[in-house]
């Protein structure tokens, strides 16, 4: 008797579910043979992050103040790879989303009736965003450039021009020298709520989760972006127009990303500075497998792993541990994402061996 | 070479089958392949050439049935396990890093295997086996430089480096220029005085009997016959053997006034991906009320006369007379033409999406009609699938069943239906009842037919009883040329159709 591996003929019931806890599970296992290196136990470890992450009023809020970037980066993901179009570069799309909402709260709005000073910001934001991810989209549909490449090329581009009009043109002439914009007026500021640091970014971003989920659905173009992220082949011989929609997709995508770093700016920094780009971006790509791409799914899978980063936060105060852990972990999910989502398209058998023939040896 | 077949056979299989969901593409097969020897294997499109040929290069499992090597019972679970027990494979498309050298190609491929020789021990090896075989290559000349010819020699070497005994060619010469195409006949000749065993897949008739010792013909997942090029008298025997000569199925033609020419070609001409000619000078009108067939055995320039008519891509040269309005071949491809409606060969992927349920791929081609505004009225969208469903007999649990869960047959239907439901004044059909079992078939079949009444119908096919069943004429295609167009009410000219498929004039 053997174990035979082999693919699976039909897919998975409640697959989505089961490779995302696999994930989990993994991310968790991975994390303590970490904590072990550190010579850390992985319960007090875990139960650190638990208790720091959802044990207190604050410490929830605060989940849902990292949610809200990780919410719309997973959701820009989401939607390009609806089309099969892979956006590594939502970093990117997010770093120019800071800067086109800097722009324009501190150099285009000033003087502005102050009621349209924030949507203007806002706009700039999204433009900005959209924008920066025009160029894989056209590079894509004109030239069939790889997306994949030059999205994440061009993060690195955009983090350069951030770090030089911070630190060069757009610093604060009263900053002391130290690197950053001047603070944004407060016209331009998301308001908060609750006493929190939950901001106006949270209900935008629901919207729009609840827009692309009925839009992608229910609407005519969003039945052509399935059809060409589901059936290429299918696209092409009902003659759909794959390049404009290459351009539309990427540009709301662009628009999603930029928003968040709009967001970030105007609700938590208060001003363009180093920290606004920690990584949402790619973070959004974990949110988005996790939420098997689809819309409706990626605020939870946010709250999970805003959830996580709060959580090792906690660790760098309560046990000393690099902050970084949370980076490992992400990754760790990932990969274990990726582990399972492969692993679910095979299953194991055992074998037994087949009976010899009469007469043979 | 007289006295191979006494011996034992170098590879032999015995009731291979294989199902993939309800498809039988296997059945019981036996087969044996000596050495010194050529085997061809002959089939249409469908036939289950490629799933046996796979299984025995290891990339599938058989559900059934034991594979022998010299007599003894083995079983692969890799390509590279097959080809460790000696059975290499070279694919249609050529499995080569076009960046690399021939000879690190080939170390490459040994080196996946586990042995990882020198470069200078693989250039020697590459060097010896060239000589050998009469493989003239440059083992250090970059792939992407190469000729398609002097790839598949590097192919071959891949194999050889790595001792392989039988050699399987996957249409090997569907990617060939003529010249190379007797390159590669020449050195099947070094390999098999060597005591290599051949397998040759292929669908050209004119090929096989020119190099195979030993034919099997594959339908529908079986062999039907084995035979010997010597007792087969000619092509067109063998043109019959291969696409069937069972009765032609009685389907009642309603008579219909032909009305005015819809679709009138002339002289069109493209060219491949490689810049070989697709098709040469065709010319033919369709006219309301008849069925017009193109015939032809697959790869004769029919799939990419459809991709031009329906302008999915762009011809080289040629008009085309479209009710009545003029084109050029580059303005027939730029316009959109909601006139026409087209049931692709490929069903499964171009003409569905198996991820998107029924009602999804009822408005595929026909989004139009889903609708007024920039939303989908589903209603009226689940009123439409009601009636094909009823209207075609689609056998489906709901309109929220995946397409992938269809049977061909059912999932043909709907395709039928939705294209139908269109109105088209030309409907075109590419081989739209390979596959399917005897009722689909007839249902397609009087579709079809009810169809003619009111628009032009186009249809491809390789199947030469449906395309006496059907058309009212039948032009048959051969090399990219249309070699005669044939009044299907004449019994005697219907006749030479097999002839001409194989490419004879008489």
């Amino acid at each position: 008797m053997k174990l035979a591996v082999e693919k699976r003929h039909e897919q998975l019931k409640h697959k989505g579910f089961i490779t995302a806890a696999i994930s989990l599970a993994l991310a968790l296992l991975a994390g303590s043979v970490i904590f072990l290196v550190f010579g850390a136990n992985p319960l007090t470890a875990y139960r650190f992050m638990v208790s720091g992450a959802l044990g207190s009023g604050y410490g929830l809020s605060e989940v849902v103040v990292k949610s809200i970037p990780l919410m719309m980066t997973g959701l820009a993901v989401t939607l390009a790879a609806t089309m099969l179009l892979w956006n590594i570069g939502a970093e990117g799309q997010f770093v120019c989303g800071a800067l086109g909402g800097t722009w324009a709260a501190l150099y285009l709005t000033p003087g502005w009736p102050e009621p349209v000073v924030l949507p203007a910001t806002i706009a700039c934001g999204m433009a900005a965003g959209a924008l920066w991810a025009m160029i894989p989209a056209v590079l894509k549909a004109l030239w069939r450039v790889s997306e994949i490449l030059t999205t994440l090329l061009l993060n690195y581009v955009a983090i350069i021009i951030m770090d030089h009009l911070y630190f060069g043109p757009w610093r604060d002439p009263e900053g002391f020298g130290f690197p950053g914009t001047a603070t944004l007026p407060d016209a331009a500021l998301m308001p908060r709520f609750f006493g929190t640091r939950i901001h106006l970014g949270l209900v935008l971003v629901i919207g729009f989760v609840v827009l692309l989920h009925v839009v992608l659905k229910r609407s005519k173009w969003g039945y052509t972006v399935r059809v060409i992220g589901q059936g290429p082949e299918a696209a092409r011989y009902a003659g759909l127009n794959v390049k404009r929609q290459i351009l539309i997709v990427m540009a709301m995508s662009g628009a999603l990303a930029g928003l968040a770093g709009m967001a970030e700016v105007s609700a938590i920094h208060y001003r363009l500075q180093e920290g606004v780009s920690v990584g949402y971006g790619y973070d959004g790509i974990i949110v988005a497998c996790l939420a098997g791409l689809r819309p409706a799914r990626v605020p939870a899978f946010a709250l999970i792993l805003g959830a996580l980063i709060v959580g090792a936060e906690q660790l760098q105060t309560a046990m000393q541990l690099p902050a970084s852990i949370a980076q490992v972990l992400e990754g760790a999910l990932l990969l274990g994402f990726l582990a399972s989502e492969a692993l679910s398209a095979y299953r194991i058998r055992v074998v037994r061996p087949a009976t010899r023939p009469i007469g043979s040896t | 070479m007289a006295n191979a077949s006494e011996n034992q056979p170098l590879l032999s299989c015995r009731g291979i089958s294989k199902r993939f969901g309800a498809v039988e593409a296997n059945r019981s097969i036996d087969l044996d392949v000596h050495a010194g020897e050529i085997q061809a294997i002959l089939g249409e499109n469908g036939a289950g050439k490629s799933t046996l040929m796979s299984i025995i290069a290891g990339r599938y499992r058989p559900d059934g049935g034991e594979i022998f090597i010299n007599g003894r019972a083995v079983q692969f679970s890799s390509p590279a396990g097959a080809l460790q027990q000696g059975i290499g494979m070279v694919y249609q498309r050529f499995m080569l890093v076009k960046t690399l050298t021939v000879a690190e190609n080939i170390r490459l491929a040994a080196g996946a295997r586990g042995k990882s020789p020198s470069l200078s021990a693989i250039r020697s090896e590459i060097l010896e086996l060239a000589d050998r075989y009469g493989l003239s290559i440059d083992p250090d000349q970059p792939v992407h430089e190469l000729s398609m010819g002097e790839r598949q020699r590097v192919e071959i070497l891949k194999l050889l480096v790595q001792s392989a005994r039988v050699l399987i060619f996957d249409e090997p010469t569907a990617v060939l220029a003529q010249p190379d195409v007797e390159g590669f006949f020449a050195i099947l000749q070094r390999l098999k005085a060597d005591g290599c065993g051949i397998v040759f897949i292929t669908h050209k008739l004119e090929e096989v009997l020119a190099v195979a010792d030993r034919i099997a013909i594959l339908r529908r997942g079986r062999i039907i016959a084995q035979v010997s090029p010597d007792r087969i008298g000619s092509k067109h025997e063998l043109a019959r053997l291969m696409v069937g000569r069972e009765l032609v199925l009685r389907v009642d033609k309603p008579d219909v006034v032909i009305g005015d020419t819809v679709l009138d070609v002339s002289d069109l001409t493209a060219t491949d991906g490689n810049g070989r000619p697709a098709f040469e000078d065709i010319s033919f009108s369709v006219r309301r009320g008849e069925i017009f067939s193109i015939i032809g055995v697959a790869g004769n320039g029919q799939t990419a006369l459809s991709e031009a008519l329906n302008g999915l891509s762009a011809a080289r040269r040629g008009t085309i007379r479209f009710m009545g309005r003029p084109y050029t071949h580059e303005t027939w491809a730029e316009a959109r033409h909601p006139e026409i409606a087209f049931v692709p060969e490929d069903r499964h992927h171009a003409g569905s999406i198996a991820g998107m349920d029924l009602a999804d791929n009822f408005i595929l081609t026909r989004l139009d009609q889903a609708g007024r505004g920039f939303f989908l009225d589903t209603g009226c969208i689940a009123t439409d699938i009601q009636a094909a469903v009823a209207r075609f007999n689609i056998v489906a649990p709901s309109a929220r069943t995946l397409a992938g869960h269809l049977s061909g047959g059912n999932l043909q239907k709907l395709i039928l239906a939705r294209e139908l439901s269109r109105n088209p004044d030309l409907f075109i059909a590419e081989q739209p009842t390979q596959g399917l079992d005897i009722n689909a078939t007839e249902e397609i079949w009087q579709a079809l037919l009810a169809q003619r009444a009111r628009s032009a119908v186009l249809l491809f096919t390789g199947d030469l009883k449906e395309a006496i069943a059907l058309s009212d004429r039948i032009a048959v295609m051969f090399r990219g040329r249309i070699l005669d167009v044939i009044d299907a009410s004449d019994s005697d000219a219907v006749g030479r159709i097999g002839l001409l498929m194989a490419g004879t004039m008489e």
